[in-house]
């Protein structure tokens, strides 16, 4: 084990909250989404040091599939905005208040 | 400090470093190309946690695909004010401290996880025989995909079939009269 698993768990948990930062403050759903894309990446940096730690490919496995949901997402979300750019232009969060009540 | 350690933390910094440049920057391209060097860095660092079958689907799916889908949708839209408006809303230090307080609780959480023999986290025993040349995890992924993971491997087809019928469904033009 030539680096300890603490330090990549570490190393995920600060992109993650990265990440989590960026979807909560940013105003523009693109860069939402890809803070989205930023905490799935430290899931996935997680996986594969605990997969390097337990000496087992499963976790490999694992961060496969959150890859590709991770595509799924991708795709419904930037349809989803190119839906709603065409009846309102503009990607900020803060004039899509038609389904506020 | 050997070799792969200095790269290891090499790649660490520059990738917090990206991703804070990435969530921070007012262009939404250039926050775009920061997520790209994000997504090179975490391929390197599964290259040196002997993912390499990971960090080539990183760099294909992530750096190529995606990132290139999000890209283009964002030049699609061709958003003028972008740059204008102010780039955090007025929460954004409620938002800060969400993602500190998670970074830290998930810091504090990185407890020395007990070595897999002596009571480990999860059972190795499952452990899938690879015949023939073992170097390299690809085979051992192979074997783990389609063996024990037979089934989530199928259901991911249907959650990106789903994916790709919603996603044309939403993004469709509507036919003028219907």
């Amino acid at each position: 084990m030539i680096v300890p698993v603490g330090t990549i768990v570490g190393l995920s948990a600060v992109l993650f909250g990265i990440g989590v930062f960026g979807f909560l403050a940013r105003r523009n759903i693109i860069l939402m989404l890809i803070s989205v894309e930023v905490m799935l990446n430290a899931v996935n940096l997680s996986l594969a040091g605990f997969s390097r730690h337990l000496e087992d490919p499963r976790g490999q496995v694992l961060a496969l599939f959150v890859i590709a949901v991770a595509a799924a997402e991708a795709a419904v979300g930037l349809g989803l905005l190119i839906a709603l750019n065409r009846n309102k232009p503009g990607v900020g969060v803060a004039d899509l208040t038609k389904l506020k009540w | 400090m050997t070799l792969p350690i200095a790269t290891f933390y090499y790649m660490a910094f520059a990738s917090v470093a990206s991703a804070l440049l990435a969530v921070t920057r007012k262009n939404p391209v250039h926050s775009m190309l920061w997520v790209l060097v994000l997504f090179l860095h975490v391929a390197g660092i599964f290259l040196v946690l002997d993912a390499e079958f990971l960090a080539a689907v990183q760099v294909i799916v992530y750096a190529g695909a995606i990132l290139i889908f999000y890209l283009f949708v964002l030049m699609l839209l061709d958003l003028p004010g972008e740059e204008a408006g102010p780039r955090f809303g007025n929460h954004w230090p409620f938002a800060a401290a969400v993602g500190l307080s998670f970074a830290a609780i998930a810091w504090l959480a990185r407890i020395e996880t007990p070595d897999p023999v002596g009571g480990g986290v999860a059972p190795a025993a499952s452990r899938i025989a690879v015949e023939g040349p073992p170097p390299g995890n690809l085979s051992e992924i192979g074997m783990a995909l389609f063996g024990p993971f037979a089934l989530p491997f199928e259901m991911t087809s249907l959650i990106l079939l789903a994916a790709i019928v919603g996603s044309v469904v939403l993004a469709r033009r509507r036919a003028a009269g219907s």
